[in-house]
């Protein structure tokens, strides 16, 4: 087993430091709680181990699917650069590698994520991928120092509210996804 | 329930009334907005707090908020502790300056988990959660911990966008 400690775009096994649930001994409503997860075909290690609270897992799940996936407002990319943006800040090995290649699929655009792989949170990207991206990193490292300036450089690159709105949530949800990924187990390379 | 858990709590820490153009804005991603106050509920006031009563979750998630200075958000918490039922040593959990006096205790090692997880989540390694074992958690306790601690940190993100997109 290798762990893996720097940021890569390889796609990578999660392993978890805590038991998870064991689907053949799971009760009625951790079951209940690990159908609405989007892999119906093989349940992941880390959604069973957040199976072990299934009451959190039955509203997080949805929730996490919302912010990232609902229609309107922000596009599906930027709201991957959000969460690529606070997955860097936390460290979050894993997380930044699922949401580096979903923004590439989506956007087709590596060079975006080849310059934030490349300079962390120096990365010198194009404006509007730059308000995004910078807007992340200010909100989770700074949340107690978030405001006139974040908002206007949001503006001056054409956001709307419901975009703003959009990229709070998927950066936030980001705020809970790392604590829970980047603390409860490490990323493996995949064998 | 009381009123600290009825209602959405974020419009309230906020002061958003009916009318309100934010209040408006969220109410556009309503099912979001439904689910973060489930989320709240379930991570506070779960049905089986198990190892973790109401008014130690509270005051964990005060001091959380006390340590992001999320003003708002901790005098959320501190009422709620209140009406979960505090003591003189869950007022001091709510105090993101106090530290238990025994370091080896359950509470501090729960303690030490929280403030790193919250304000460096980055430094988080293995040790840290074999630090939680050694000191009597068992797996279930732990991920109990995670989520409280995410799902706080969360809305404390929510919380302090909203203010930006409120204040300007």
């Amino acid at each position: 087993m290798t762990v893996v400690n720097d940021f890569t775009l390889e796609p990578l096994d999660w392993h978890p430091y805590v038991k998870p649930v064991d689907l053949s001994a799971a009760t009625p409503e951790q079951l209940d709680a690990l159908k609405v997860t989007p892999s119906n075909t093989k349940v992941s290690a880390y959604v069973l181990v957040l199976a072990q609270e299934a009451e959190t897992l039955a509203e997080r799940t949805p929730l996490f699917n919302d912010i990232m996936y609902s229609e309107g407002g922000l596009s599906r990319g930027g709201r991957e650069l959000g969460a690529l943006a606070a997955s860097f800040v936390n460290h979050c090995v894993y997380c930044a590698a699922v949401h580096a290649n979903r923004y590439i699929q989506l956007e087709k655009r590596p060079e975006v994520v080849d310059e934030i792989y490349r300079s962390g949170l120096d990365a010198d990207l194009p404006e509007y991928d730059q308000a995004l991206f910078n807007f992340g990193v200010d909100l989770t490292a700074h949340p107690d120092n978030v405001g006139v300036y974040q908002f206007y450089h949001l503006r001056e690159k054409g956001l709307d509210d419901l975009e703003i709105l959009d990229l709070i949530h998927s950066v936030a949800i980001f705020g809970w996804a790392n604590r829970l990924m980047h603390t409860l187990g490490e990323p493996h390379r995949k064998d | 329930m009381s009123e600290q858990t009825t209602g959405d709590v974020i419009d309230s820490v906020l002061g958003l009334e009916a009318g309100s153009e934010l209040k408006a804005l969220r109410e556009k991603r309503e099912k979001l907005k439904a689910l973060t106050q489930s989320s709240y509920l379930a991570a506070l006031r779960p049905k089986e707090p198990r190892n973790f009563p109401y008014p130690l979750r509270a005051a964990i998630a005060a001091r959380m908020s006390a340590l992001w200075k999320a003003d708002e958000l901790a005098a959320h918490y501190r009422g709620l502790l209140e009406q979960e039922g505090s003591t003189a040593e869950l007022l001091n959990v709510a105090d993101s300056g106090w530290t238990p006096e025994d370091g080896q205790s359950r509470l501090a090692a729960i303690l030490r988990h929280v403030d790193l997880v919250t304000l460096n989540p980055k430094a988080a390694t293995r040790a840290n959660i074999e630090a939680l074992h050694a000191a009597g958690l068992d797996d279930r306790d732990i991920v109990t911990l995670a989520g409280l601690i995410a799902f706080v940190n969360y809305q404390i993100l929510v919380v302090a966008g909203l203010k930006m997109l409120r204040d300007n």
